[in-house]
């Protein structure tokens, strides 16, 4: 639904912006340390199109890098939530029973927890750097992945054709490799998509605070930082410029997996809706 | 019996993702004061879209064609105008049974008759007067229910004019109020007091005790009268009751059987929309056999269940528990993929190559059964 | 009413000893050496035996389980420990800044309501309109915007582009008082940015279930009866379409808390969220884990003050248990 906004520009946007993470590095490397005293502040023009901060550092260019870093750190993340919420609801749906119970008492344990202060403990208490913050989204953002597939595979396991097929003589491997897998594997890819947003914005959030990535690192999480100090000084571009290339690219992301989730699922667009 | 509600050419369409129903097909009804309709059919051919299309409640997806045109009486304020005047009619003096009539100024209109009053011959002081004629009443509107809006349909329509009783009571009932309360509000805004809730109840067949209760305490048959009470507390001219006596026992099948025709024979109208034929036998006075989408058959009932002429129909009857209690071979066609031609010649063993087209007329077959074919 | 409260209290209670083990191990995880953070700069010149003293006072070399029954119970005694990050006892600084935290929250929480309830119930009601769409897009525009960036641009804006409110803190820096007024002024910019940034989520919440229940069964009866408009949304539509909504709030709250972390840092408020990235810059093990123990517990307490009201506001809960 989050298409209403940016329907047709999505893919292409969100090609580009990975495009430009992507290539950008190839053919003009960043000096993440460099400073040039001689142009601070400039508003944006032809040779600087977002304009330079207040060290002189050209805001697109270190844009583009903490684009490329944020990608990483979201990506990375979004996988090691998914390894952990993909174990944690596969063992509650498999085996259901007590254990099941247990492990949702726990998922329903973390949801109750202000997970941005949970991710800022987890940090302190590991010292910031890219790990911790890696570290503190995939165990802040499993939750949702393990009660899909959970439902997923409790669902399942009551609809006939599993039935059938263990009747038919079929192993439990082979019951869950042929029929399982196809089912829940669309959904859980699906889930991991739109945790990329999240896990963004996490990092950003934390980078921001002082609490992410180090902070001479271009980093989008950073870069507001810094600019919150030139914003002071009328320099406004070099805030606006990573937050822009935030919204831009979670917002091409939510878009094409809310498309993505529609095809998986008509009956979730209902058609009397709008 | 004056006309009510005149239905030409109504056409229902949803629009889906990938097909489009046909729900309704150029339908033409009347519905007088005093007639008890009732529209038959399978449950999916259409007909209960067919009430939900006169109040105009049917979602966004639709598209709505036709005219429904339903008689109003005159607008609060326009009765009464400078140039009314107040005659007693007759006899030669003020006695009992003497009546005030409001006659319109303004002159002649279509319909309207002379009488000479009163009193065994021409005398002086005799007067004409020109009295409005019996079809149209002075002041009367008609207004098109599927072109009015929605604030003509809110503010003078529904409840109003044509209550409703829905088709699923335990849905259609808000689960988190009492039924007194919903009972009173709908009494309140109909300008009814709002204590004569269980009387309204105990006409429907519900204990007025049970108003006490929550929707979700109610049986299904509770329910069920509870929507019956709901719909008569507005008193309206034309009540649509959409399988009013799903979750009934016998009992209480007949009591709102007859408290339907006791409406009918105090002036109002009701439109009954069942798949119970025994039902329709028991109190209609016309009934329309309605078959994928269209009107088949379209008869007095007396006729139509003495000697049905479209093979549907005959059908429906011959599947009664006291007549054949065999059911038609075959499935009625979904209606997202209607045949062309005659929707029933799937069917029908009277089929031909003339069933390839439409037929048309109250009864729309090609090869209808005449009287002699049916059994006694 | 009681079930419903003996139910949340025995999921409340294994929540909070779970959250403080889990986060007693992340702390006995942690590199950073406890002793040398109460020393502080004077570690450096302090002698190791020095240290050594102060681990065996505080006993960090003890059993792990022995250290979290300690620290567990002088909790439960009311006994927070020392922030190494303040050098103040925590309950001091909690006490001194919840007050404020709250007060963000609480008012952002009754904006958000109010406005996500009036103006989702409106697209809902004209949906598939200009204003349903206008607000729909601007919805999923503002989601996708991290709230301490749209905080920068309320500051850009509104306090150094058009200079009608103060860019931080709680009170003018010249005034000598708190007061009503300066507070308030001060206050619109923070509560209006995490509004803004938490609507969203309510609105289309709202927008969607007020729009699904126009189309149901009892709504459409409602209607079929000629109950004036208004009678029909508020009686019939929302009372079953919000239902739902209140206990989506309680399960939201953590969402606002984390939002106003970031507002409290942006706008410079001396609430817990500031105090807490302080803390957690300095590893404060005691201060981020009271501080993280209390709001898990407020938030656990809302949880059950919503179940309340949905028990409240649903008969078929109160009636069927």
């Amino acid at each position: 639904m989050a298409d209403v906004l940016i329907r047709r520009p999505a893919a292409p946007l969100l090609l580009l912006a990975i495009g430009a993470a992507l290539l950008v590095p190839l053919f003009f490397p960043l000096d993440q340390s460099a400073v040039a005293l001689g142009r601070v502040a400039l508003p944006p023009s032809f040779t600087h199109p977002g304009g330079t901060d207040d060290l002189g550092r050209d805001v697109l260019h270190r844009s583009i890098y903490g684009l490329r870093v944020s990608l990483l750190v979201g990506v990375v993340a979004a996988l090691a939530a998914t390894v952990i919420g993909g174990l944690v609801g596969g063992l509650a749906g498999m085996l259901g029973g007590w254990v099941d119970r247990v492990l949702m008492r726990i998922v329903d344990t973390i949801a109750a927890l202000p997970h941005l202060l949970l991710g800022i403990f987890i940090v302190a208490m590991l010292r910031p750097s890219l790990g911790a913050v890696v570290l503190s989204i995939g165990l802040t953002h499993w939750l949702s992945t393990a009660r899909i597939v959970r439902s997923e595979l409790l669902s399942l396991r009551t609809r006939t054709f599993i039935d059938a097929a263990v009747a038919g003589g079929a192993s439990r491997t082979r019951v869950l490799t042929r029929h399982l897998l196809p089912h829940v594997v669309p959904k859980i890819a699906l889930a991991t998509t739109l945790m990329i947003p999240h896990a963004v914005w996490h990092e950003t959030s934390l980078s921001f605070l002082g609490l992410g990535l180090p902070p001479h690192m271009a980093s989008l999480g950073n870069m507001i930082n810094d600019g919150q100090r030139s914003l002071l000084t009328g320099s406004w571009w070099a805030s606006l410029v990573p937050g822009l290339v935030i919204v831009v690219v979670t917002l091409a992301i939510a878009a094409l997996a809310a498309r993505w989730r529609d095809r998986l699922d008509p009956r979730v667009r209902a058609e009397l809706n709008l | 019996m004056t006309d009510l509600l005149e239905i030409t050419g109504l056409t229902v369409r949803f629009r889906l993702r990938d097909a489009v129903v046909q729900a309704v097909t150029n339908l033409d009804l009347t519905v007088r004061r005093g007639e008890l309709l009732a529209v038959v059919g399978e449950s999916g051919c259409g007909k209960s879209v067919l009430a939900h299309a006169l109040l105009g409640l049917l979602p966004a997806n639709a598209g709505v064609t036709g005219r429904a045109l339903i008689t109003l009486p005159p607008a609060a304020g326009v009765a009464r105008t400078s140039t009314d005047r107040t005659f007693v009619l007759p006899g030669g003096g003020e006695r009992p049974g003497d009546r005030t009539v409001v006659l319109p100024g303004g002159g002649e209109r279509p319909g309207d008759r002379t009488v000479v009053l009163p009193g065994g011959g021409e005398r002086p002081g005799d007067r004409t007067f020109v009295l409005p004629g019996g079809g149209e009443r002075p002041g009367d509107r008609t207004v098109d229910l599927l072109g009015c809006g929605e604030t003509t349909l809110a503010r003078q329509i529904r409840g109003r004019r044509i209550g409703l009783i829905p088709q699923s009571p335990a849905t259609a009932l808000t689960v988190v109020r009492k039924g007194r309360r919903l009972l009173a509000e709908t009494l309140k805004q109909h300008g009814r007091d709002p204590r004569l809730a269980d009387q309204v109840a105990a006409e429907a067949g519900l204990d007025p005790a049970d108003l006490e209760r929550y929707p979700f305490e109610l049986s299904g048959g509770m329910a069920q009268r509870l929507c019956t009470a709901l719909a008569l507390a507005s008193d309206p001219e034309l009540l649509i009751a959409d399988e009013p006596t799903s979750g009934l026992d016998r009992p209480l099948v007949d009591h709102t059987l007859d408290l339907l025709r006791r409406r009918c024979d105090e002036g109002a109208a009701v439109l009954l929309i069942t798949h119970d034929l025994a039902a329709a036998e028991r109190v209609a006075d016309t009934v329309a056999v309605m078959y994928a989408s269209r009107i088949v058959e379209h008869r007095p009932a007396a006729d139509l269940f003495r000697a049905p002429a479209h093979p549907y129909s005959q059908g429906l009857l011959n599947a009664l528990p006291d007549r054949d209690f065999r059911a038609i071979p075959g499935h009625p066609p979904m209606l997202t993929a209607l045949p062309p031609g005659c929707a029933f010649a799937a069917r029908c063993t009277r089929v031909t190559d003339a069933c390839k087209v439409q037929p048309a007329g109250p009864v729309a077959c090609h090869h209808p059964l005449t009287t002699a074919e049916v059994p006694a | 009413m009681i079930r419903v409260i003996l139910r949340r209290l025995a999921f409340a209670l294994p929540v909070l000893m779970a959250t403080s083990i889990g986060m007693f191990l992340l702390g006995a995880a942690s590199p950073m050496d406890p002793a040398r953070q109460y020393a502080g700069a004077a570690a450096f010149t302090m002698s190791e035996e020095n240290l050594h003293q102060i681990r065996d006072n505080w006993g960090v070399d003890d059993p792990l389980h022995e250290q979290y029954l300690r620290w567990a119970g002088n909790l439960l005694q009311g006994d927070l420990g020392w922030s190494t990050s303040r050098h103040q006892a925590v309950g001091e600084v909690i006490a001194g800044r919840a007050g404020w935290t709250l007060l963000l929250i609480g008012l952002t929480l009754v904006v958000v309501l109010i406005g996500s309830l009036v103006a989702g119930t409106i697209a809902a009601y004209r949906r598939g309109g200009l204003l349903d769409r206008g607000v729909r897009a601007a919805a999923y525009a503002v989601q996708s915007m991290p709230s301490f960036w749209l905080a920068l641009a309320a500051i850009a804006v509104f306090s150094l582009g058009l200079g009608w409110f103060p860019a931080g803190g709680l009170t003018d820096v010249r005034a000598t008082s708190v007061t009503f007024a300066d507070v308030a002024h001060h206050l619109v910019l923070p509560v209006t940015v995490l509004a803004i940034s938490q609507a969203p989520w309510f609105l289309l919440f709202v927008r969607d279930s007020v729009a699904e229940s126009l189309r149901e069964d009892h709504v459409l009866a409602a209607r079929a009866r000629g109950l004036a408009g208004r009678t029909v949304l508020f009686g019939h539509a929302l009372r079953t379409a919000l239902l739902p909504f209140l206990t989506l709030v309680g399960t939201h709250l953590p969402e606002l808390v984390g939002g106003s972390v970031l507002v409290e840092t942006v706008f410079s408020l001396p609430g817990l969220g500031a105090v807490s990235v302080h803390a957690a810059l300095g590893s404060d093990f005691p201060l981020l884990a009271a501080i993280t123990l209390i709001t898990t517990a407020v938030v656990l307490t809302a949880n059950l003050f919503t179940d309340l009201a949905y028990t409240a506001a649903d008969p078929r809960v109160r009636i069927d248990g």
